[in-house]
């Protein structure tokens, strides 16, 4: 997978006359920065780990064709997890012709240490000092002309989510492109006891090895071979003969320096950057400190502290629930009244007077109920969800809510940081798998795996509040996510009991609130909903289409009555609304669209708001919410779950999925003839 | 007379003292790197100044005494003691002057200071702390003893985890059984001798809120037992020199 990446680069390298590779630590907005300079429409959030992949683009500037690639943010060029292995392979095998150094201007410090090290690697750096505009307000101001003199590299002051700056940035970076051959980056050079050895070490390199990895320089690899790292290490034990004899040198001179310092040399090259960088930072910039802690702090430190943070996150959870309760239910009266009476009706008598009446005009008319359903039900709630899920992630809150469940977590095996790909997953069970990588030991991908899929993603929650709380209430609606969260923490304490290991420790670096900008919000909805409308919405309208014709046919009989046992009998709902359920496993939105489509045909003449309580029962809809939250995750969510687990886990966690909701299906169905 | 060798002695003695519960001619041996002989041969001469108390080999001899002998140790007289913490004194104090108004690199001021610690007077040595403004530890974080040897106790080292909200103290070391932890928290700047604040401790055992610089880290419980932490703020330690030495082309 990350080879494929890498083959899409090699495509755009052809392709582009230039390659700038953006990075930077986690969450200063790099993915902003991304979409501004390509046009192209990569989720952004607020907190660390947002971007997990290569994300490529083009761009044209001066006429000239330039391809940009987004790493997903590090700390450092390690090798520690695997977001960072492909940060550090983007720039290693990308072969970038410029590395665009983004810099969160707040963190001036910690930030410049991955600058420095690329300076290390003798990239060509232009920086970006981001987010100055909230440095600016937050009383830090950087003398930016000085900064670029003490680094030997170009500064531009940016603020990416509004594009300042960033016409600067890109000519800046082609530039420095353009006069790549003369251009020699200047590293810092480290106190002279440690700078004497990296010489000593990078001279017997060159003279050793004819070819040096990734064509690096040989004063990058000394240092590189003192950080102990491992890729370069095995690399180099491979070679016959000098690598073993280079290794034994450079032991000897890390040795050496850990003997004198008491510390080894990795970490004594680590102290170094960090001396530098904060002595830099020091030296530029400037800062007013605020006699009282501002709004936003006070607010963050609320949220953080045990005794309200935990009322704060129940508060906002039943915020987020009754919005979409009340918004999504307005909207969709608002649109299912325009629907009737400006679309569906006319379009289906169009229908009859091209067609007459016969099987295609019959089958046509269940599409046309199909795009009322995504219309009047799924987009709605959609719609509604995707705002406010916009407004929690570019707030940052989700840290918080890391922060708080840290412990909660452990039980499950997992820990604080797992909580972002666990909470992402209620907007798309997609991104969220492919942010488990994230997480350091399998154990623990394998584990939030499971619980991502049984989290319920958009198209469940508005299959849950289309159907069971617009048809049944409200209090079915909640009990039913309050089912899925125990069954979420039972799988999860489960999990954590039989898989062999331990939870790793949490991480993670904090961000303070940052004021969301609706225009963003709004751009990442639209993202979003582009995604339902160009590929579930003609998903729903063709599976419409298809139902239709198998029903006008009278096929469908012939399918649901295998089916029949398992559905009537098992779990008490009509066999035809068990084939809808097979078709949502193609997008989970069609569970809903299907059954509102169905109930409108097989009972025509009913008034239309009651449509769907007419073909099935309260009951029989909160068991068919049920079933439809828990089997398999869509074929997209398969898809990049064998790409991640491989097939014998992904495989196992849909089987076990099916055979769940069929259990908890039935037990539903007989507890409520019970009752 | 004390000479230059003997003072030596007098302060591997003094520093191994601090550090561990027994001293014995042999770990002495190993730490100045001489032989165990020439360890005893000095010994017996400190011992009759009056400097160090150590029942030497001499007298220890014959069945049921080897047991004894084992657990013997050497320690400083009251008189030894003095004259080991004036030299440590001198050795911190030079070295502070070494690097902080000199520039010089850590390892260059200790090689220094070696030698200097031998030749200062105590006029100098006062006029130095004097004019360092009293400085209470050594570039590497050792305590100075003041003029009248007395070293500022040195609180006990705390694992992260137990300390309480608004705590603000200094990392003292991280353990190193995982190397990997271990280098992305260097990555990120949580090293020995930085200093760092407790935000927020969660209850029953959930994680810390950090603050290190000007970011803040969350914490979990099991990483923050790792990190140990000592009193006060961090020494101004290597890598902090001034722009004009790292940018050296």
């Amino acid at each position: 997978m990350k080879q494929e990446r890498l083959e899409q680069l090699d495509k755009i390298r052809e392709k582009a006359e230039y390659i700038f590779a953006l990075a930077g630590n986690p969450n200063v907005g790099k993915s902003t920065i991304f979409n501004r300079i390509t046009g192209m429409g990569v989720m952004t959030a607020n907190y660390p780990g947002m971007t997990v992949e290569l994300n490529i683009g083009m761009t044209e500037m001066d006429d000239l064709k330039i391809g940009i690639v987004d790493l997903p943010g590090t700390y450092a060029l390690g090798a520690v997890s695997e977001d960072q292995m492909v940060a550090r392979h983007g720039v290693l095998q990308g072969q970038p012709d410029v590395v665009i150094v983004i810099l969160d201007a707040n963190n001036l410090a910690r930030n410049l240490y991955l600058l420095l090290q690329f300076l290390d690697l003798r990239c060509p750096v232009v920086a970006a000092l981001n987010l100055v505009d909230q440095a600016e307000r937050a009383g830090t101001h950087t003398d930016v002309e000085l900064l670029a003199e003490f680094l030997g590299v170009p500064v531009v002051p940016t603020v990416g989510i509004r594009g300042d700056g960033l016409d600067e940035l890109m000519h800046q970076a082609l530039e420095l492109a353009r006069r790549r051959e003369e251009y020699i980056t200047i590293p810092f050079s480290y106190a002279a006891d440690i700078e004497t050895r990296v010489r000593k070490l990078a001279r017997r390199i060159e003279r050793k090895l004819e070819e040096f990895p990734y064509g690096l320089s040989p004063r990058a690899l000394a240092i590189l071979l003192l950080e102990d790292d491992e890729e370069f290490v095995a690399a180099l034990e491979e070679e016959e003969g000098e690598g073993g004899e280079l290794i034994a040198y450079c032991r000897q001179i890390a040795d050496e320096i850990e003997k004198e310092h008491g510390e080894k040399a990795a970490l004594i090259i680590a102290r170094e950057r960090h001396g530098i960088a904060g002595s830099v930072a020091s030296n530029v910039q400037e800062r007013r400190e605020y006699d009282r802690p501002r709004l936003g702090e006070r607010l963050w430190e609320y949220t953080t502290s045990f005794k309200t943070g935990i009322p704060i996150l129940l508060v906002v959870m039943g915020l987020v629930f009754l919005a979409i309760f009340w918004g999504g239910g307005a909207l969709a009266d608002l649109f299912s009244r325009f629907w009737d009476s400006y679309i569906g009706g006319p379009l289906n008598q169009g229908i009859e007077s091209l067609f007459g009446v016969n099987l295609l005009s019959q089958s046509l008319g269940w599409a046309v109920d199909g795009l009322g359903a995504v219309l009047e039900i799924a987009l709605p709630y959609l719609l509604v969800f995707y705002i406010i899920l916009g407004f929690m992630e570019d707030s940052g809150y989700l840290n918080s809510v890391a922060f708080l469940s840290d412990r909660s977590m452990h039980r499950l095996g997992l820990h604080g940081r797992a909580v972002i790909p666990l909470i992402s997953a209620v907007g798309c069970n997609v991104p969220a798998v492919m942010g488990t990588r994230v997480l350091s030991t399998r154990r623990e991908r394998v584990i939030a795996c499971v619980l991502i899929v049984l989290v319920p993603c958009s198209a469940r929650v508005a299959v849950i509040m289309g159907g069971v709380s617009r048809y049944v209430g409200w209090a079915p609606a909640l009990l039913l996510f309050a089912i899925l969260f125990v069954i979420v923490i039972a799988a999860g304490l489960f999990l954590n009991k039989v898989m062999p290991g331990e939870s790793t420790g949490l991480v993670m670096e904090m961000f303070p609130f940052r004021r969301p900008s609706m225009a963003n919000v709004l751009k990442k909805t639209w993202l979003r909903l582009k995604d339902f409308l160009y590929i579930a919405a003609p998903l729903i309208v063709a599976g419409s289409f298809v139902l239709g014709l198998l029903y006008e046919s009278g096929w469908i009989f012939k399918l649901t009555q295998p089916l029949e046992p398992l559905a009537e009998w098992w779990l008490g709902i009509p066999a035809v609304a068990l084939l809808a359920l097979i078709f949502a496993f193609i997008r989970k939105e069609l569970a809903l669209a299907l059954l509102v489509v169905l109930a409108a045909q097989v009972i025509p003449g009913v008034t239309e708001s009651s449509t769907l309580l007419d073909f099935m029962s309260k009951g029989q809809i909160f068991t068919f919410a049920l079933v439809c939250a828990i089997y398999i995750p869509c074929v997209a969510t398969l898809a990049v779950l064998w790409r991640e687990l491989g097939a014998r886990d992904s495989l196992a966690i849909t089987g076990s999925t099916v055979i769940l909701a069929l259990l908890l299906g039935g037990l539903s169905h007989l507890v409520l003839t019970l009752v | 007379m004390l000479t230059e060798k003997m003072e030596e002695y007098l302060e591997a003695l003094f520093k191994l003292s601090c550090e561990e519960e027994t001293l014995t001619p042999t770990r002495l041996s190993e730490y100045l790197g001489v032989t165990p002989p020439t360890v005893l041969d000095m010994l017996r001469r400190l011992e009759a100044e009056g400097f160090v108390r150590y029942a030497g080999v001499a007298k220890g001899s014959g069945k049921g005494k080897g047991e004894g002998r084992a657990r013997r140790a050497i320690s400083l007289t009251p008189k030894g003691q003095r004259a080991a913490k004036t030299l440590v004194r001198r050795h911190r104090l030079s070295e502070r002057f070494l690097t902080d108004v000199l520039g010089l690199d850590w390892e260059s001021a200790h090689r220094e200071a070696c030698r200097l610690e031998h030749v200062l007077s105590p006029e100098v040595e006062e006029k130095l702390a004097e004019m360092l403004g009293n400085p209470e530890t050594c570039p590497h974080g050792y305590p100075i003893p003041d003029e009248k040897g007395h070293i500022k106790e040195e609180e006990k080292i705390k694992p992260l985890c137990d300390l309480r909200a608004n705590e603000k103290r200094c990392i003292a070391r991280v353990e190193e059984e995982e190397p990997q932890l271990l280098q992305y928290l260097a990555s990120l700047g949580l090293l020995p001798d930085v200093d760092i604040e407790v935000k927020e401790v969660a209850p029953f055992g959930g994680p810390l809120l950090v603050k290190i610089g000007d970011t803040q880290y969350a914490l979990g419980r099991e990483v923050a037992s790792k990190i140990y932490t000592k009193q006060g703020r961090g020494p101004r330690r290597r890598g902090q020199r001034r722009m004009g030495d790292a940018r050296k082309r």
